[in-house]
């Protein structure tokens, strides 16, 4: 793995054995070294700046809370991908949230901030529709596509059993030429 | 225009790196939190003595408020933890007080406002729901887990009760997604526009010899079918966790023979033939017919339609259907009936006061100008609903709330525990709960299921209009007048006839063998006329066995000598008359005399039932008719289909021919 190369003294799993023993600067070499691959993932999940951040934030403090308790039986990324997957998830809960809340008081929430400029206008298409997915839907694409995992290896990290997650591609692709068609008309 | 080629190139986006500071502060919190854990697990040494009430009061304040945050929020589109969730939690939890997990961390769950009021308004609330919780954990302790407590597999968390565990079928699924996943965050939350389904294993196939007895709840729900048939006439074959065998077989009208009187309220006629799918095995087919209200006796009804309203309700096969429904209904009922309607969507409305059926113009004035808009308010919802139905009680007849929704409560009560609680205590008070289920793509199946069974009610899923006559109209007399509650069926089969049986659906149904005689372990209920039908593929003695006979067990069976031991089986059906809370028992062998040689010689009916389980266990893709083509189904169905005056059988002709064509083309 690259990502072992990069501070070339201690592999993920050495540091993780020591982050687990309680080993501060550990653990720290360990987020510092991830935090980008998490960032990254947050922002293809949501697909806005400041989320991302705030999502790879929340990661990082659930690493925190958990290295203790990762019992390592799986790979470290597929346990990076479930922690982001959820901190995602809480995210959009979370904003669900504040909106129901404004709308009590009658106040219009603004929507999300919009993406980021990309140079690809038509791929920033389909990523706005498989972000309009069903959570496990575009879980299952972003993970098989946007993250070129096996069907095997995305079914790991959401759980689930692999002809699930064939399942949820297969339901999604049909989903998509609909939103995707649809976003050609409006 | 999306193909896989297209989609790939999303992996060859690129994501802009994240700012210095956010890198910085992101790092910076999770050196805190790591540091965090680390007091946290060294404290109770030190400082236990001195800390440890107000550490207690607070850690449960503290879990509750989280239970609460985590819980209680979900909106329009984002989706209640699914009682299996709740159940993973306790599971994981050991004890739901001492855990010492907090999935939101005070500082990084700045939940709004609304929410953390709600939560305080709501403490106390759970704090007497968790007391209770833990009294009812206590007392049904010594006991097997009922099909519908989900607080029960706290209390016994043996892996083999996994699979018996009732409609949490997903229990199984969560646990196994713990091994799996990292400890602390071990219960996926369910998915927003999703339908919900929670996945079961098929029953295997028992020995006789180690386990004689089979004990499952009777199940009238119909859900399954109608949703089987949706996803075929959309062109799709049924995702197999959606496929409850025994709800399609049940879904038919069956004429099999009642009994006389309302004093014995269901009557069971058994009978063995051999299995169409396997020329060694037999097929033992119990059928049992409710007694037929008649309309001299029909009880006054009470009925509470609680619709939901949300924005998403604004689709052709959701809001208007279900007003044609209900207006079928109302047509149907008698004067002195009552009918009230509560809406909930962003917040609950009492659309309708309770109002007699004589002012129809009324009711059906309410009903027509129900409209869709907004998020969904499912808590206030259903407490008010259950107001009006305590408002207009009947004693002695029937009050039930009817939940149409195409999907979750969303809004408040969004823990399954609290809202199953809620359900559960109505029950006692005499008011049941029915679930509608209408529209494709939110639909939370589980939830529908696990409410409907706490409520001693059914769900069923409405697709078409002819499916609202039948559940609503039609079934009306059943679904309203319940005359037995709590029925249960165990039967004990002779090992000296019997090596092997398998029951075919009722996976989500099972209960533990001890449960059949405890009397405080709910079970399905019985409508006037409702039939109920359970097969099981027996291995016969001497025909080849799947599983090795026991070298040693075997002389065990033969020592004492078996009494009756012609017998193939002995079935033994439980239940309580509605307004009683002692079972009552009826039992019944089944001997050479209930056998058929052939299985053409069976009953019409007989037949039918059988090609609809097979077909149910075609989509489930089960190993043991693998060899068995649809063709063969649709052969045994269209020779079985008699009169068919509804069309009913005819219909399922056309779905096997689907699924044959579908099935065909992977």
């Amino acid at each position: 793995m690259a990502m072992m190369l990069d501070d070339g003294e201690a592999s993920d799993a050495d540091l993780i054995g020591r982050a687990r023993d309680g080993d501060r600067a550990a653990f720290g070499a360990l987020v510092e070294r991830h935090y980008d691959f998490v960032h990254r993932l947050a922002w293809r999940w949501s697909g806005d700046r400041t989320n991302a951040e705030d999502i790879a934030q929340d990661v990082c403090v659930r690493m925190g809370r958990s290295i203790r308790a990762y019992r390592g039986d799986g790979s470290f990324t597929t346990w990076l991908y479930a922690l982001t997957l959820n901190a995602v998830r809480d995210m959009a809960r979370k904003a669900a949230r504040e909106t129901v809340k404004a709308q009590a008081y009658g106040v219009e929430m603004l929507a999300m901030a919009g993406p980021d400029s990309a140079a690809d206008e038509q791929l920033e298409a389909l990523w706005h529709a498989v972000r309009r997915l069903p959570d496990k839907q575009r879980d299952a694409v972003l993970l098989v596509y946007g993250e070129g995992l096996a069907h095997g290896a995305a079914a790991e990290v959401m759980a689930i059993s692999e002809a699930t997650v064939s399942w949820h591609i297969h339901e999604a692709k049909k989903r998509l030429k609909v939103l995707v068609r649809q976003a050609g008309e409006v | 225009m999306v193909d896989d080629k297209e989609l790939r190139r999303l992996g060859g986006m690129d994501a802009p790196r994240a700012s210095p500071q956010a890198r910085v502060q992101a790092l910076h919190a999770a050196m805190q939190a790591f540091d965090a854990q680390e007091e946290f697990s060294a404290a109770p040494q030190g400082m236990a003595a001195r800390h440890r009430l107000t550490d207690r009061a607070r850690k449960l304040w503290r879990d509750m408020m989280q239970k609460k945050l985590i819980a209680a929020p979900a909106l329009a589109g984002l989706v209640a933890l699914p009682i299996a969730g709740y159940t993973a939690l306790y599971l994981v939890q050991g004890s739901p007080f001492t855990s010492a997990r907090h999935d939101t961390p005070p500082a990084e769950a700045p939940a709004g406002e609304a929410a953390r009021e709600r939560a305080e308004m709501k403490t106390e609330a759970l704090e007497n729901a968790v007391r209770e919780d833990a009294a009812e954990t206590e007392m049904a302790a010594p006991q097997a887990p009922s099909p519908a407590s989900a607080d029960m597999p706290a209390a016994r968390p043996a892996p083999h009760l996994q699979k018996q565990m009732g409609r949490e079928g997903t229990v199984s699924l969560q646990q196994r997604s713990i091994m799996v996943h990292p400890a602390p965050e071990p219960f996926v939350p369910a998915q927003p526009n999703r339908d919900k389904v929670g996945s079961f294993d098929s029953n295997p196939v028992r020995s006789a010899a180690e386990q004689p007895v089979s004990t499952f709840s009777v199940d009238v729900d119909t859900a399954s079918y109608a949703y089987v048939r949706r996803s075929l006439n959309q062109g799709v074959l049924p995702q197999p966790d959606t496929v409850r065998v025994e709800e399609m077989v049940n879904y038919f009208p069956y004429a099999w023979k009642g009994p006389e009187s309302a004093e014995t309220p269901f009557n069971a006629d058994v009978t063995v033939m051999p299995a169409p799918w396997n020329g060694e095995h037999r097929l033992m087919h119990v059928a049992i017919k409710g007694y037929d209200v008649q309309p001299a006796e029909k009880p006054k009804a009470n009925l509470v339609f609680l619709v939901d309203v949300s924005g998403s309700m604004n689709e052709p096969d959701k809001l208007p259907l279900l007003q044609s429904a209900f207006r079928m209904l109302v047509n149907r009922l008698e004067a002195d009936d009552t009918v009230s309607i509560v809406t909930y969507a962003g917040e609950a409305g009492t659309v309708l006061e309770p109002t007699k059926a004589s002012d129809k113009a009324k009711i059906l004035a309410a009903i027509d100008g129900l409209q869709a808009g907004g998020s969904t308010a499912g808590e206030a919802g259903i407490r008010e609903a259950y107001r009006l139905a305590k408002q207009s009680f009947v004693g002695g007849g029937v009050n039930r709330v009817m939940l149409a929704t195409d999907g979750d409560f969303n809004v408040g009560q969004t823990d399954d525990g609290d809202l199953k609680r809620l359900i559960e205590g109505e029950r006692k008070a005499g008011i049941f709960l029915s679930v509608l289920g209408f529209g494709r793509g939110n639909l939370n199946d589980s939830m529908m299921q696990t409410i409907a069974q706490n409520g001693n009610g059914t769900a069923a899923y409405i697709d078409t209009l002819a499916e609202a006559e039948k559940v609503l109209v039609q079934e009306s007399a059943s679904t309203l007048f319940p005359i037995a509650k709590d029925v249960k069926i165990q039967i004990e089969f002779n090992p000296q006839k019997v090596s092997e049986y398998r029951l075919i659906g009722y996976e989500t149904r099972a209960l533990a063998r001890e449960d059949f005689n405890n009397d405080r372990v709910d079970a399905g209920d019985i409508g006037s006329g409702h039939s109920v039908t359970a097969i099981y593929e027996i291995t016969p003695k001497g025909a080849a066995q799947q599983i090795d006979p026991l070298r040693y067990g075997e002389a065990s069976s033969d020592n004492g000598g078996v009494a009756n031991a012609d017998e193939y089986a002995f079935v033994k059906i439980r239940y309580k008359l509605p307004d009683e809370d002692t079972s009552k028992l009826i039992t019944r062998p089944v001997t050479a005399a209930d056998e058929v040689a052939s299985f053409a010689a069976a009953g019409e009916d007989q037949r039918f039932s059988v090609a609809v389980a097979a077909f149910g266990q075609k989509l489930r893709e089960e190993g043991e008719l693998a060899g068995f083509g649809y063709d063969r189904i649709q052969q045994m169905a269209s020779e079985s289909r008699g009169a068919d005056p509804f069309g009913y059988r005819a219909e399922f002709l056309s779905l096997v021919r689907l699924a044959e064509a579908l099935s065909g083309r992977n």
